[in-house]
């Protein structure tokens, strides 16, 4: 149940990876994707909390930040959130600051800066068990009476302990209504900040909030005196004077604030915290390996590759088991549909041969979801970000540019709303623009079919994996020098410096490890029961019409000795090329034809792009129509390992040569094809016009690259 | 039974057909709308300042 529009509005706030979001599921009892790595929450969610006998509020989680002197997009969504500035959306009745125990001066900056906002708060002092392990002694009483009487709590939302404790600490925070104690300015500091809220009302009319006037003073955004109507001279005219004043003090006007905070704080925390031994040896110890200039990404290719080929010998015998599920639907169904051919044609070669070829991947994409889980989960995911931002910052890319990276492999879509994390509108740009390039789990039906139907069986077992990371590896390869020419030549973005805050090793947590998995398997399984089933739907039909009776006859006449069964399989086969599909991917084939591409797989590359994953289904279907309906699950691949050419000068040699496989993957590595992926480009960018390039971009340098790796290997195989 | 064969299957390719179009017009108007062009359960965005 909903909490009533009029019940109390309470947001969460704090540094990143202090962990709101699991607090706020703990709280709420909603399933919010949470993760170890800053960045996972880029808008503002909400959910209602039961507090008991105190009734219901609703609850607020905000994405995570260091300080309220926003500068990216995720950040002024927290201010605005805070100060009432969102459309529809009322100013917070109590805000709950979220601090990590463990390091509780630098997320209590935040805290003092929000109690500048004058509004009822609460501390919850989260990840309170890691202190405890790390030898740290909070006493909350007294730092509760220190910073003015708010509630403050332990809690670890990660085990699920005292999350009573926070409930009730929000219920006496609304019914209290205390106020953060707040920083006492110098007093040269407090004289300038008067004169910025003087002049504002001089030259604006309008009254600010003491909040407001230090953002004005300490910050060189614009965004706040543009939403008051502040003119740019009138303003210059205002606090150049009233920085003076600060620096007159003996702060640097940029630095005054932190500074003022920190002493203030400092002094607020003196005996609240008690330390004990060194509280992050194993840590650091874990850490002087998988950091390693030289160690650390060799670890981590050698458990990329260690992960891909777990995924293959793991998911082995389940698919095997669903493709015996797909025969065993095949063979029951047939008899009841004999006497409509069309419906039992599209039921078997277009439904089950489409949906059951895409669906066969599950085990895969399941157990590539729980590999991925436990390494977010465990705190490795973060050291990636970390090994990876050599490779970025020489490209010219943010180091933040590796969360929304990392998130591609999963979706682009989500990855691109995470973009929002970067401050720099260039760097956010040119990240948003080759986040596509990165190999999302959409890719993986088409290259878990390629190695299986042809790497695994040809090569040793192991090449799957190495082809997997291969792949994998291939968008990023032409990510770094896009972003290259992007960021210096085209958007000239300025270097600027990464600050990640490594999480601490843990024991990754089975239920929200399974959790994701499971989210992910349902997306796949709907997926397949939506958009792949209503596809493969029209795919069917576009390869099944028209059917002319003279094509029949003419083949009946032309092979008068052949068995009936070879008679049938040469007039499916001619009905196939006769049919709509049939004749527009012939129309278009010799686009890619220099990439080894037949008609078949010509048509199977155009219905993928707007969603790549249908060229799985695609396949299954024409060639399924081409086979008989009598065709097991392994049709598709025995199908494919059989094709030869019909015409011209590579005629009675195999369509599937490495050189087209390997072509047609690496297509597939780089070329735009999601439409989602495309619109979503366009409105995070704010037009179609970056939305439209990356468009033409990938699909070119996709031809392009195909093309040249299939004449190079053809050329050295033959 | 052949017009039946044809009525069914032009049946369910005519509402397979209709609910892709139905999708993507959605999709289209949630993006116009300042939201979530995607698939995926991400929130909207927000809305514009005061």
């Amino acid at each position: 149940m909903s909490a009533p529009s009029s019940s109390p509005l309470v947001a969460l706030v704090g540094n990143p990876n202090t962990g709101k979001s699991t607090l706020f599921n703990a709280l709420t009892g909603l399933r919010q994707r949470v993760g170890n790595y800053p960045g996972v929450t880029v808008a503002r969610k909400s959910g209602t909390c039961d507090l008991g006998d105190s009734g219901k509020v609703e609850l607020v989680d905000l994405p995570g930040l260091y300080s309220l002197a926003a500068a990216s997009p995720d950040e002024q969504v927290v201010t605005d959130a805070l100060s009432g500035d969102i459309q529809g959306d009322r100013q917070p009745d109590v805000v709950v600051i979220v601090a990590d125990a463990t390091n509780l001066l630098r997320n209590l900056f935040l805290a003092s800066q929000v109690a500048e906002l004058g509004l009822p708060m609460a501390l919850v002092l989260n990840q309170s068990d890691v202190a405890k392990e790390q030898g740290l002694r909070l006493d909350t009483d007294l730092l509760s009476q220190r910073l003015g009487g708010i509630p403050v709590v332990l809690a670890s939302a990660w085990k699920g302990e005292g999350v009573a404790d926070v409930r009730r600490a929000i219920a006496k925070a609304l019914e209290a209504g205390v106020r953060m104690k707040r920083v006492s300015w110098p007093v040269k500091i407090a004289e300038a900040l008067t004169s910025v809220a003087a002049a504002v009302a001089a030259d604006t009319g309008k009254v600010i909030t003491a909040a407001a006037a230090q953002r004005l003073l300490f910050d060189n955004t614009n965004t706040l005196p543009e939403r008051l109507g502040w003119a740019a001279t009138a303003r210059e005219q205002a606090l150049r004077p009233a920085r003076d004043k600060v620096r007159y003090s003996g702060y640097n006007p940029m630095a005054a604030e932190p500074l003022v905070h920190y002493a203030h704080l400092r002094a607020e925390l003196e005996g609240v915290v008690q330390a004990r031994g060194n509280p992050s040896g194993r840590t650091a110890a874990v850490d002087h390996l998988l950091l390693h200039r030289l160690w650390g990404p060799v670890l981590f290719l050698g458990m990329m590759l260690g992960l891909f080929a777990s995924v293959f010998w793991l998911a082995k015998f389940p698919m095997a088991l669903i493709q015996a599920g797909v025969d065993f639907l095949k063979v029951g169904v047939a008899p009841y549909l004999d006497s409509t051919p069309m419906l039992q044609s599209l039921v078997m070669d277009g439904i089950i041969g489409g949906v059951g070829a895409f669906l066969v991947f599950l085990p895969q994409i399941l157990i590539l979801f729980l590999f991925v889980g436990i390494l977010e989960d465990s705190g490795y995911m973060a050291r990636a970000a970390f090994i990876m931002d050599r490779l970025f910052s020489w490209c010219g890319l943010n180091g933040k540019s590796f969360v929304p990276m990392l998130s591609g492999f999963a979706c682009a879509i989500p990855a691109l709303l995470s973009t929002r994390t970067i401050e720099d509108p260039k760097a956010r740009l040119a990240t948003a623009f080759v986040v596509p390039f990165m190999s999302c789990s959409a890719r993986f039906p088409i290259y878990a079919l390629m190695c299986a139907a042809f790497i695994g069986p040809k090569y040793e077992a192991g090449w799957e994996s190495v082809v997997m990371v291969g792949m994998h590896c291939v968008g990023l390869l032409f990510a770094v020098p896009t972003a290259f020419i992007l960021t210096r030549f085209i958007l000239k973005v300025k270097p600027q410096p990464f600050v990640l805050e490594l999480p601490r090793y843990q024991m990754p947590k089975p239920r929200d490890v399974l959790w994701r998995m499971w989210q992910n398997a349902a997306e796949f399984v709907s997926k397949a029961g939506t958009v792949i089933f209503a596809i493969t739907i029209i795919v069917w039909a576009l390869s099944y019409f028209p059917r002319d009776p003279a094509v029949a006859d003419r083949i009946r006449g032309e092979n008068p000795g052949a068995t009936s069964e070879m008679v049938m399989s040469k007039i499916q086969a001619a009905y196939v090329e006769q049919s709509w599909m049939g004749r527009f991917g012939k129309a278009v084939q010799p686009i890619f034809d220099p990439c080894g591409f037949d008609w078949k797989i010509t048509v199977g590359v155009l219905a993928s792009f707007p969603a790549r994953e249908v060229i799985v289904s695609t396949l299954g279907v024409t060639y399924s129509i081409g086979e008989g309906a009598e065709a097991d699950s392994e049709y598709l691949r025995t199908a494919m390992k059989e094709a030869t050419w019909q015409e011209g000068p590579r005629k009675g040699t195999p369509i599937f040569s490495l050189a087209t496989i390997l072509a047609l993957m690496v297509f597939f590595a780089l070329c735009s094809q999601c439409g989602p992926t495309v619109a979503t480009l366009a409105q995070e960018t704010g037009g179609w016009k970056w939305a439209a390039t990356s468009f033409v971009y990938m699909t070119v340098l996709a031809w392009v690259v195909a093309v040249g790796l299939y004449q190079v290997v053809f050329r050295l195989m033959t | 039974m052949k017009s039946l064969d044809i009525i069914i299957v032009a049946a369910l390719v005519g509402v397979a057909a209709g609910w892709l179009v139905r999708r993507w017009l959605a999709a289209a108007r949630r993006r116009k709308a300042g939201g979530c062009a995607g698939d995926c359960s991400c929130a909207p965005k927000l809305g514009g300042k005061k």
